[in-house]
Formats: C-alpha cells, structure tokens, sequence
C-alpha cells in the first residue's frame, strides 16, 4: 500500500484526484491510501437527487460546496471538523467487502480507545450514534472505497444544510437515511486536534510504511482540469441527477400557482401548470418556454423573458416566478 | 444464440439491486467488456460488462428500478 498526502480541502479537487488515479495514472501499486478533508461540502452520493437531499438556497448562502461523489450511499455533510479516507485497490472483489477496508480503521481507533463498532449500513457507530459513514465503487477495475469520520463537525451547519424544503419530489433516486451523529473527539479519554488525530490514524493504517507517491506538476495539471470540467460542473453535481417530478407552489396576495415538472437529464420535459393568475395563452406560453430549459433559475429566468413574458404575471416579476419554478 | 443478464448477486445478504443508470440501449451494438449498465446495491456502485459480443436486444429495466438478484434485465443476441 502507497501513501498520497493530499492536503487540498478543496472536494473537486481530491474527488478528481481518485478519479484520475483510477481512470488515467493507474499507479503499479496495488492498493493506494488517502486521508483528506474539505471546506464545508455537501456530498451526495452517485444516484441521488441533489435538489432532493440538501437545502441549495442554505449552501450556497453560506459558501457550502456542493459535489456529486462516485461512490453509492446517500448524503453526507463534510467540514476541516472532519477527515475523509479512501482506499484505491487493483481489481473488483467478487463480492462486496467493507470489513477490509474498515478493519484497519477500527484498530487505528481503537489505539485512541474509541470504542467503534460497525452497524447494518456499513457504518461506524460509537454507542449506536454514527461517526463515520462508508461507501465504494467499483470503476475501471478498481475497487474505490470511501469512508468519512466525524472528529470535530459543526453539526448545527450540518442539520441546515440536509433540511430540505417541503416541497413534493417524486423519483427513484437512492434516498439517504438519516441516523444520529457523534463527533469522535467527544469519546476521546486523552483530548487531541484534528491534525494529531491525522497523522495517529495514517500511521496506523499505513502500518508504519513510509511508502508514498509524490503528485508531479503534470499530475496535478490533469487533477484540476478533471475537478473543473467534471467535479466542479453543474452537469455532474444537479444535472446528472436521475429523473424526477417536482411540485412547486408559489402563494401571493391573490391566489397561488403551482408547477409540476418532469426533470430528466437535468433539463425539464415535460410542465403542467396551474394557477390563479394565469389566462390560457400565458400557461401555454410559459410552459412551452419551459420545456426543453434547464433546471436552474438561470436559464429559467432566460427562457421566461425569452418566451415575451417580459413583465410576469401581475405583480409577480420574472425573478419571482423563477424563485417559484426552482 | 441469445444471453441473459441477469442482475448479479455482489454479497450474501443481498436480495434486489438498482439498476442505477444504463450505459447502452436497446438495439446497440455492445462489445464484451464494454460497460452496459451500473447497479448500486449497499452503497456500493458497480458496472456491469457485457460478457458478450452481440447486439442489446431487449431490456426490461429502466433507471432507478429496484430489481431480484438473477432477475433478467436484458438480452443480448450474441454474434
């Protein structure tokens, strides 16, 4: 096993760092080790619904990364309170096995006497509440394994971030499940930072090999082009969702409206639309405009000026209307 | 000659999978290797290879269903 210290806290970043190892540098090493962390990020996992896991308007108020994993499992929420581990392994396993993976994680805690045990979804639990969530791929012959540990997480940040607003989305994206959380630095019985916590753990798991690869120049080069073009990508993070139908209703001073949407490839196809404000000829206006756009307030507000609709609807603005759509 | 795939059994407890997200479409030339669809069974996502080389004939999942392990998904007409 090969060490790969990566202290970027950036998630597009250390997401495309996996990506290129598995899809491009394909090191001779078996197996490679990473032990990272990020900025405040939501994470959603590779067939979810992002609009249906997180509070956007909260993250982006607040500057929280949003970024689509290409691992499986639901969401989680990431902060420098926090510490990130994947393990890269030459070839598929026959069958699933997360004890492989986890084990060297449990031992490592267990010399810090935390007294870690796994639960039914492949997480780790101290005292049944969840401080370290687990999930993988399978990509390219490479087995990809992800967890997250839980030392020192904001998670009052956390319950805004995955509170989603009340409005009705039907699709068959993987839901995540939510379970209680605990921070490992709680159950510590000798306190230590989130940096020590780091360097204890790494040298446990890498057994005291000093065994690493050093990123190249030109490795890094491929590594941000990759967390441009993909990680960082409206296309990967919202529009690679899977299909759904959303409900949006909107309540002003003179009735309300309300939108139903079909979503597919992160474009909308299909709009049927209801309200109180509308005539004939500015519902089938508006939901042709609608039709064929993407599913951000972006390019809905440009379809809906596009569509001549250019003052809204009564006293509802463009700006507004878009609020209501998405 | 005709092959059904058939939703894989990745662990031992595991009963039913999501067909995540198809790669190739019905009527698609598929070459053995080649990834036709993902699956996503306890958090993990896996590719499924064509074992053959053929054309996809017939699927009956789509995205997001919840399928049996040994359930066939898709046939492939081998060449």
């Amino acid at each position: 096993m090969i060490y790969i210290e990566n202290n970027s806290t950036d998630p597009f970043f250390n997401f495309a760092l996996e990506y290129y190892l598995i899809t491009e540098k394909q090191l001779p090493e078996d197996q490679i080790f990473i032990f990272w962390r990020t900025e405040p990020t939501l994470m959603i996992g590779k067939y979810q619904n992002t609009i249906e896991e997180i509070n956007e308007d909260y993250a982006k108020k607040n500057g929280i990364k949003v970024v689509r994993r290409i691992t499986g499992g639901g969401t989680i929420y990431t902060d420098m309170g926090g510490w990130q581990f994947s393990f890269i392994t030459k070839g598929l396993a026959e069958t699933i096995d997360f004890n492989k993976y986890i084990g060297p994680v449990i031992e490592g805690l267990k010399k810090l006497d935390v007294p870690a045990e796994f639960n039914s979804r492949n997480d780790l639990v101290i005292h049944g509440k969840k401080f370290s969530g687990n999930a993988q791929c399978m990509l390219n012959g490479y087995t990809l394994h992800h967890g997250s540990l839980l030392f020192d997480t904001d998670f009052e940040q956390m319950v805004k971030c995955l509170t989603v607003d009340d409005y009705k989305i039907i699709s068959k994206g993987i839901k995540s499940v939510k379970e209680r959380v605990t921070n490992i630095s709680e159950h510590l019985t000798k306190p230590i930072d989130t940096d020590t916590f780091r360097k204890l753990m790494v040298e446990s798991i890498m057994q005291g090999s000093k065994a690493e690869y050093q990123l190249t120049a030109a490795d890094l080069d491929r590594i941000n082009a990759i967390a441009r073009e993909k990680f960082a990508s409206w296309e990967w993070n919202y529009g690679k969702s899977p299909k759904f139908n959303i409900t949006r209703t909107g309540r002003f001073d003179g009735g309300k409206m309300e939108f139903k949407l079909d979503v597919n490839n992160g474009k909308i196809t299909d709009c049927t639309i209801y309200g109180d404000f509308f005539g004939t000829m500015d519902i089938k206006v508006l939901s042709d405009a609608l039709i064929g756009t993407t599913y951000n307030k972006e390019s809905i507000k440009k379809a809906i000026a596009a569509s001549g609709i250019k003052q809204g609807f009564y006293q509802i603005n463009i700006d507004e209307l878009a609020d209501i759509i998405c | 000659m005709k092959k059904n795939i058939q939703m894989p059994k990745l662990s031992e407890q595991m009963e039913t999978g999501v067909l995540a997200a198809w790669n190739k479409e019905a009527g698609d030339v598929v070459k053995k290797g080649e990834v036709l669809f993902e699956i996503e069974t306890e958090k993990v996502v896996s590719e499924v290879e064509s074992m053959e080389s053929g054309v996809l004939e017939a699927v009956f999942f789509e995205a997001g269903d919840e399928i049996k392990v040994d359930e066939i998904i898709a046939v492939i007409k081998c060449d």
